[in-house]
């Protein structure tokens, strides 16, 4: 898939861009919204003539000591065959424990001890796509006194046992940073660049938390300028990647989706010029 | 001594649905925010990420209770029962259930059947179409054979029963919708719900229509069932009532070789 700036597939906008197919780099979805036989589904489908499919899981739960439901796991990769994305990706963190599943994206110690937790559930899943999968790093409120390595150490040392991708999310690098009191900037120096196979572009809110602000990665309002910042800096120092915006809660309407995915493909394309020009 | 991984996600699942586990802020870096506040985070996330899936499940249950009055019920509901797997729109099955016992909706007596209608329209949206039996496929059985067939409603469907006008409560419920009160005393409601092409929906049946399909869904032949139907209510005529529900396109197509069975 080539390097441009897509959009998160919502059911909001699914009539207006089966009618109207706008141009856009890819489309992504979130698997566990499309796995049964609802003309969403269908829809989707019918896209796949148009767009460049991401299926991006948010219920595998790669971090839980439990392992994989195998059940769920079955359904992902039936959709994975069906859709034939571009891109599979998950997140770095647990949702399910003791067989129940709490629909967020719960942190985990960073350890030799939950490294080898991820590696062994990461390559259940790569096994059973027969393919790639990229990890996201999470949106974090809170470190483990545990950990011993840093987050960006722990995503390599994942990239380097299982040969997983990367999925940078750059809300989140600023959203984790700012709550761990951490410097985005050193964050995104120490990462194996060959890996990143996608960028993610979200919004974040601001709220209160024992009388400090706190970010909270809500994906309800326009990508914020630290983050285009990051994305930009992202860009010079890993390259160009596929880059989707994310809007979850609070979706606006399509064009103001759209205008967020071209601001992010100028990025691309001026970046992409310079490294022309300097060669 | 650190907890180890399997017994802070043990930890952490107890927490994030309001249990106390004061090993696990010991195991938190707090500094100016504290560890339990960071803690905090995770568990307000959990129950309100939860309860507005259950939310946009139980659409009308919502706009007939109100914000603060579904947000307390599908909290309660939370306690007693989180997903077992995460595709939110598979989780409340157990809700209209709950909602039946829930003393605080008790003056509402039929938001129990409300949201088995939710539900019910909730599974038909999310269940393949599915190809439906057209009256093309009829003409291909021998005439004798018509009695014994056994007939399926699709994938997906509910038939519910109420006591209840369900129909003019969920239509009243709609957005736009005009504001004139429903009178419970209209009576019971008899509904099919259905996967549509592009959507889910419901046809309201008369009494001896549904006797007719619960009959079909219980495995009786079209023969039997409109027997039973014609039990229900004596004015039952099944050729008018079957051409109905063909042209509603409230049945499944035949099973291959379905038609050659007796």
């Amino acid at each position: 898939m080539r390097p441009a700036a897509g959009i998160g597939l919502r059911s909001p906008h699914l009539a207006e861009i089966g009618r109207d197919r706008p141009a856009t780099g890819f489309l992504e979805i979130h698997a566990e919204n499309h796995l049964g036989g609802s003309p969403a589904r269908q829809a989707i489908e019918r896209l796949r003539e148009n767009y460049d499919f991401s299926v991006h899981a948010v219920g595998l739960s790669l971090g839980s000591v439990d392992g994989l439901d195998e059940t769920h796991l079955g359904r992902v990769v039936e959709l994975v065959k069906r859709l034939k994305p571009a891109l599979v990706s998950d997140h770095l963190s647990w949702s399910v424990h003791g067989g129940r599943y709490f629909n967020d994206l719960l942190p985990l110690p960073y350890t030799e001890e939950a490294l080898d937790v991820v590696v062994r559930n990461l390559d259940r899943l790569q096994e059973a796509l027969g393919r790639q999968v990229s990890i996201e790093n999470p949106s974090c409120y809170l470190g483990f006194a545990q950990s011993t390595l840093t987050e960006p150490e722990f995503l390599a040392e994942l990239v380097r046992r299982s040969g997983c991708g990367l999925l940078l999310d750059l809300n989140n690098i600023v959203v984790t940073a700012h709550n761990l009191r951490l410097d985005p900037r050193d964050w995104l120096k120490a990462l194996p660049g060959e890996a990143i196979t996608e960028y993610h572009l979200a919004g974040h809110a601001v709220n209160d938390c024992d009388g400090e602000p706190i970010l909270i990665d809500d994906h309800g309002s326009r990508v914020g300028d630290q983050v285009w910042a990051l994305f930009g800096d992202a860009l010079r120092r890993y390259g160009p990647r596929p880059t989707l915006v994310e809007w979850d809660t609070d979706i606006p309407a399509l064009p103001v989706l759209l205008d967020e995915a071209t601001r992010a493909e100028r990025m691309i394309q001026q970046v992409r010029a310079d490294a022309a020009r300097a060669a | 001594m650190p907890l180890a991984l399997r017994e802070l996600q043990a930890a952490f699942a107890v927490h994030v649905v309001g249990g106390e586990r004061a090993d696990l802020a010991g195991a938190v870096m707090g500094d100016s925010m504290s560890a339990d506040a960071r803690l905090r985070i995770y568990r307000h996330h959990v129950a309100y990420s939860l309860g507005s899936a259950l939310a946009a499940t139980f659409g009308t249950v919502h706009v007939l209770v109100g914000e603060a009055f579904l947000r307390r019920l599908v909290q309660s509901f939370i306690g007693q029962g989180l997903p077992v797997q995460p595709v939110l729109t598979e989780y409340g099955a157990d809700f209209p259930a709950f909602v039946a016992g829930y003393e605080p909706a008790a003056s509402l007596p039929y938001l129990a059947d409300i949201a088995r209608l939710d539900w019910a329209l909730n599974v038909a949206f999310h269940s393949p179409a599915g190809r439906r039996l057209a009256a093309a496929d009829l003409a291909a059985i021998a005439p004798e054979r018509l009695p014994s067939l056994s007939l399926a409603v699709p994938e997906g469907a509910t038939l519910i029963g109420s006591r209840y006008p369900l129909d003019r409560i969920w239509n009243a419920s709609q957005p736009g919708a005009p504001a004139d009160t429903v009178d419970l005393g209209q009576g019971r409601a008899d509904l099919l719900v259905l996967r549509r092409s592009g959507d889910a929906a419901f046809i309201v049946l008369a009494v001896g229509e549904a006797a007719f399909v619960a009959a079909l869904i219980d495995g009786k032949s079209l023969e039997g069932a409109a027997e039973q139907a014609s039990h229900a209510d004596p004015s039952f005529d099944l050729s008018t009532a079957f051409a109905r529900l063909l042209s509603l396109e409230a049945f499944a197509a035949l099973q291959q070789g379905a038609e050659g069975e007796g």
